[in-house]
């Protein structure tokens, strides 16, 4: 059991440097709801309402649950493990577990009594059907089956003891199982695991403290106590998904009041949300990043002088102001804020914008002005296309940088395209020069799917970067089990790839987060997060 | 003439002038950005203030202007010649011409066009030539029919019959005679066309798939604008006003026209 | 008044011609959609793996070749199966009908609206042509035909829901809720906005119609027996006058179910135009080409109905 002593530790660390970290950023004052604020002895009862854009699949490894699924689905499917408060893997199914030395077998002990919310008892061979018969299954195609790459086969030792065989050591797979990784009931999705639409469409039995009373596409999923719960009973009567795609109306009906809790997308508005009497706002560091890739295939890109002349030339401090409205920070390496027990934030202030020192940098790579300002090198002018992605700051944000490279003599052509176009373009095909987007992972600094050179071409090595010495740290963070010697491992990697830039980084951005000042006893996580603290959350009465 | 005939031509000539003569006079790029100065209020550095990265909005306004009113003329241009061509047809031929090309025709108009250019606009590509062949080829169907009307009609005029009976070919007589009469038709259609044009501009740039940035069209500056609309909410008013405004004037302008070349629809602007 | 049997081969030509529309449509669609670039949602995301996407093409059944897949298709349209959503797995007959009877009360509003006020003031605007009322009148209806609809609709958004709260901005119903006072308040400003786009044609064809009929009623009547009988001039020619309005009426039927996409995005509508839009982006191809089959359907069984109604309103119109 020493590694359940190490996870506490963990936690412990972490925790304290979360509440430091958003002690400091912008806007995060306690503004009644969901933070800090005391306001009186919970109660139980009333109804939280949470906006989503489009209709759930309500089953977390349905290649159709996009976004939008992740919060119901994470209400109402438990994992083995859970987000902790402070983001390290805490128990939900499972109640402890241990690793074998070689770090190739993970063995959970099951939480005793817990039963599905149809009333059947949920047992090991639920979670032995989730990953064997769903996850593992080549031929189902389940959603972030790749997170589990390394996973052989599950077995259930007795009713209540799993055991995870592993090709290869995987320090991740607890942080892992606690993203997006629901364990689903095997008495009812035996049949079809995946297309069942009675489930995924109406009422599936979970295991999580609400389950679902109904099911209205285009309009909302209410769902109610699940008094099967292992838990403590939660507080709120109901918790409503109201389906609502627009953005705007969103915050007209956070205005008027009809909203418990929703992640503010569009931060513009979020100076007229201030001045609202009954909402406040709350922001929380993301495990995301955004970044600008630059394809290895083009060989001007391939010269680490150009790209960090990239960086030094783009104004990311304005990035954050205007299109962020400040909330998030600026980008050095893959490992965000949020993961506070990894951050090194000493990287932080690396590329501070410097148009001048980005020109001497191209200068010595061989980039000199032509006539008309624009930068050549070999008789040929340095200019290429951005695609851009139709899809939330990505356009206004590559109008900028196209107009910071633009003062370097860099020429950038801007082509939007709508979002599907564009991911079949840049990352089905690969067929780009530069793009920006951003990544979000789970709660743990393993970003080898990302980095590795197995990933480039095919996988999420978008960039498509080969470096064999930074496969060698991706993989030395996989195979180190031990906090202290991981935590060197990772701020290795930070610093490794702030000077190598395999993709560009940009920043990492916050989530604001609009609350009704009636809710409270919501974590201060991101709300993907805090919804597996529903049960906690509670409203004052009107 | 009307006086809002009047006032619409000095409105279209107005806004014409904005767009074209506009941006050699004020020469702020429309993508330059200042993000220092973002969402400024009017000034004289800025006679409309600037948007959410700092950007002129006068100038926006003036390209973005260009652009949604080429797409609106264009698409109609493209309504007509097919509209044309296949009233023409159907009306001078008659037969099996007749009954294939207008049902094709009432099967068109039957058919929710904006559904289908939504489609098709995924398919093609979004940009401004692909809006001005989707417009424009799903919107000829009414000029279409103006045109077999009037076709049917001039088809038996004795100066027809005349010039069948020294054997001009048929369609000589069809491109000659028989077409140039149905022009003031085609003058109000056309100008009610650009109208409808640039509104569905408008709307598919509104869903995203119009237009794309960084060129701006006054549809898609509506679509970033109303990200703003709480806290800055007159990004939003000049270019829904510009639209507004733009529409009014060929819908006036039509039916000054309309009431100009057909007497009989004086008393009724329908 | 025309006999029995021309109206049922006219409704049997009718509805054959409808029948291949329908189908012709469903071709266009289904050949045009699957050669947008692109692909299924489920598969143009970020976060799926190649291998990932590669199982689920072969899953949907994409890999095979268009003609085919169509072929499919078609033979199970016409058993009434209009195939299975490629991004739910549901019925794609299932998902259409959950949001058309949102999309019908949405468009049937605005087109009652549209008749209830449209025609008085058409007729209001006829009986006083030229004066200072139908001069703003018609200036009103110019510009609502002229206002983008969807900027509308965020004014009104802006001013009913947000401003003055007193319109929900949103939805069909307040869940948990869904009383018939809430139901018809959450109706209000789409069903308002969505009129705009057809009432002012609406008011003109009635106002046109009437002055037209009028014109040649007076010459007629007028001189002959006095104006002691405008009254009963005025309601016979009203009968006349709105022969042309329901012809109008019928083609305006397409322009508002097109205008239900943008109003539904706008309003939070959850019907078959928002779903449209979802199916469009989303590459859901059979979802796509259900759509535009049933809309097609709806919009051609409405102009074969209301060129019935055209027959039995005036006996002097010749069945073609």
């Amino acid at each position: 059991m020493r590694q359940l002593a190490r996870i506490r530790l963990l936690s412990a660390l972490a925790f304290s440097v979360v509440l430091v970290g958003s002690a400091c950023a912008p806007g995060a004052t306690p503004a009644g709801g969901g933070s800090g604020a005391p306001a009186g002895a919970p109660v139980a009862g009333g109804t939280v309402t949470i906006p989503i854009v489009a209709d759930p699949t309500l089953n977390p490894w349905s290649p159709n649950a996009f976004v939008e699924s992740l919060f119901v689905n994470r209400v109402l499917f438990d994992g083995l493990t859970k987000p902790g408060k402070d983001l390290a893997p805490a128990p939900d199914l499972a109640a402890s577990w241990e690793t074998s030395a070689d770090g190739l077998s993970w063995t959970f002990k099951l939480r005793e009594g817990v039963k599905w919310s149809d009333g059947k008892p949920f047992t090991a061979d639920d979670v032995a059907f989730t990953f064997n018969d769903i996850v593992l299954q080549k031929d189902l195609g389940a959603q972030n089956r790749g997170n589990f790459a390394a996973v052989n086969k599950v077995t259930a030792v007795n009713a209540t003891t799993v055991k995870f065989d592993l090709s290869r050591p995987f320090a991740a797979l607890a942080s892992y199982l606690a993203y997006n990784a629901g364990i689903v009931p095997k008495h009812v999705l035996s049949a079809d695991p995946l297309k069942t639409t009675s489930f995924n469409k109406g009422i599936p039995v979970s295991t999580g403290p609400y389950k679902v009373e109904k099911y209205t596409s285009g309009e909302s999923v209410v769902l109610t106590r699940n008094d099967n719960y292992f838990g403590t009973k939660p507080l709120l009567d109901k918790v409503v998904f109201s389906v609502v795609p627009d953005a705007n109306t969103q915050i007209a009906q956070a205005l008027a009041g009809d909203i418990g809790i929703m992640i503010l997308d569009n931060k513009a508005a979020v100076d007229r949300i201030k001045s609202a009497p009954n909402v406040g706002i709350v922001s929380r560091p993301l495990v995301q990043y955004y970044w600008l890739a630059l394809n290895q295939t083009d060989p001007r890109f391939t010269d680490v002088r150009v790209r960090q002349a990239f960086v030094d030339a783009i104004d990311r401090n304005a990035i954050i102001k205007s299109v962020e409205l400040g909330y998030g920070s600026i980008a050095n390496s893959p490992i965000s804020p949020a993961l506070s027990a990894y951050y090194d934030k000493s990287l932080a202030s690396k590329y501070p914008y410097d148009p001048a020192k980005a020109k001497s940098l191209l200068a010595e790579a061989g980039w000199t002005p032509g006539a008309d300002g624009v930068l050549m090198k070999d008789g040929k002018p340095f200019r290429f296309t951005m695609d851009v992605g139709q899809k939330g700051v990505l356009e206004p944000v590559n109008a900028l940088i196209q107009q910071d490279l633009k003062k370097i003599g860099v020429v950038a052509d801007l082509n939007t395209m709508e979002w599907n176009s564009y991911i079949q373009k840049v990352v089905v095909r690969r067929e780009y020069t530069a793009s920006v987007n951003w990544w979000t992972y789970p709660s743990d600094p393993d970003v080898f799917p990302y980095y590795h050179s197995t990933a480039a071409g095919k996988g999420f090595n978008i960039p498509g970067y080969l470096d064999p010495k930074l496969d060698d740290l991706l993989v030395q963070g996989q195979a180190t089990a031990d906090l202290e010697k991981r935590k060197a491992v990772y701020t290795k990697l930070q610093a490794y790839t702030a000077e190598t830039l395999p993709y560009l980084f940009l920043w990492y951005p916050e989530e604001v987060d609009v609350v009704s000042k009636r809710l409270h006893g919501v974590p201060e996580l991101g709300l993907r997060d805090a919804v597996h603290y529903i049960g906690e959350w509670w409203m004052t009465k009107q | 003439m009307n006086r809002l005939t009047v006032v619409s031509i000095a409105v279209l000539i107005t806004i014409a002038l904005f767009v074209v003569v506009g941006p050699l006079l004020w020469t702020i790029p429309p993508e330059a950005t200042d993000p220092a100065h973002a969402l400024a209020g009017a000034g004289a550095a800025h006679p409309l203030g600037t948007d959410e990265l700092g950007r002129d909005v006068l100038s926006r306004l003036a390209h973005g202007g260009q652009v949604t009113l080429l797409v609106g003329v264009a698409a109609m241009l493209a309504a007509l010649v097919l509209g044309v061509v296949i009233g023409g047809f159907a009306g001078f031929y008659g037969g099996w011409a007749d009954s294939l090309l207008m049902r094709f025709t009432d099967a068109m108009l039957a058919v929710p066009s904006f559904f289908l250019i939504l489609v098709v606009i995924t398919v093609i590509g979004s940009g401004p030539l692909p809006l001005i062949l989707v417009i424009g080829g799903l919107s000829w169907m009414p000029v279409a029919r103006v045109v077999y009307g009037e076709t049917l009609r001039w088809k038996q005029a004795e100066f027809v019959l005349a010039a069948r009976s020294l054997g001009t070919a048929p369609l000589r007589i069809l491109a000659r005679h028989i077409l140039p009469q149905t022009i003031p038709s085609l003058v109000v259609s056309a100008t009610l066309g650009v109208a409808y044009a640039i509104l569905t501009e408008s709307a598919v740039s509104y869903l995203g798939l119009g237009v794309q940035p960084p060129t701006p069209s006054w549809g898609n500056m509506l679509q970033r604008a109303q990200q703003y609309v709480f806290t800055a909410p007159v990004l939003a008013i000049y270019p829904g006003l510009a639209i507004t405004v733009l529409v009014l004037a060929f819908n006036f302008l039509g039916d000054g026209l309309r009431d100009r070349f057909d007497p009989r629809a004086r008393t009724g602007r329908a | 008044m025309v006999d029995d049997e021309a109206v049922g081969t006219f409704i049997a030509r009718r509805v054959v011609v409808g029948a291949l529309v329908v189908v012709f449509v469903s071709a266009l669609t289904f050949f045009f959609v699957n050669l947008a670039p692109g692909g299924p949602a489920s598969i143009m995301r970020i976060d799926v793996t190649s291998e990932q996407r590669d199982t689920l093409i072969r899953q949907m059944g994409l890999d095979r070749p268009v003609l085919q897949r169509y072929g499919e298709w078609l033979g199970g349209a016409v058993r009434g199966d209009l195939g299975t959503s490629l991004l739910t797995d549901e019925p794609v007959a299932r998902r259409i009908g959950d949001r058309l009877p949102n999309t019908l009360l949405l468009a049937g509003t605005a087109l009652l609206l549209s008749l209830l006020v449209g025609i008085p003031v058409g007729i209001m605007q006829a009986l006083r042509r030229n004066g200072p009322l139908d001069h703003v009148l018609s200036v009103v209806s110019a510009v609502g035909l002229a206002i983008p609809v969807f900027w509308l609709g965020i004014v009104l958004i802006l001013v009913f829901a947000v401003t003055l709260r007193v319109l929900p901005s949103a939805g069909v119903v307040t869940v948990g809720n869904g009383s018939p006072g809430d139901r018809l308040a959450h109706l209000v400003l789409p069903a308002f906005a969505l009129a705009t786009t057809i009432l002012p044609t609406v008011v003109r064809f009635m106002r046109s119609a009437l002055l037209e009929v009028l014109d040649a009623e007076y010459l007629r009547t007028a001189t002959a027996k006095g104006l002691a009988h405008r009254i009963v001039v005025t309601r016979h020619a009203l009968k006349n006058a709105l022969i042309p309005v329901v012809s109008a009426v019928g083609a305006l039927v397409p322009r508002l179910l097109g205008g239900t996409v943008v109003t539904e995005a706008v309003f939070g509508w959850p019907g078959m135009g928002r779903l449209a839009l979802e199916a469009a982006t989303g590459r859901d191809y059979t979802l796509v080409t259900g759509i535009t089959v049933v809309t097609a359907a709806i919009a051609v069984a409405t102009s074969i109905l209301v060129d019935l109604i055209y027959t039995r309103l005036d006996p002097r119109v010749r069945l073609a």
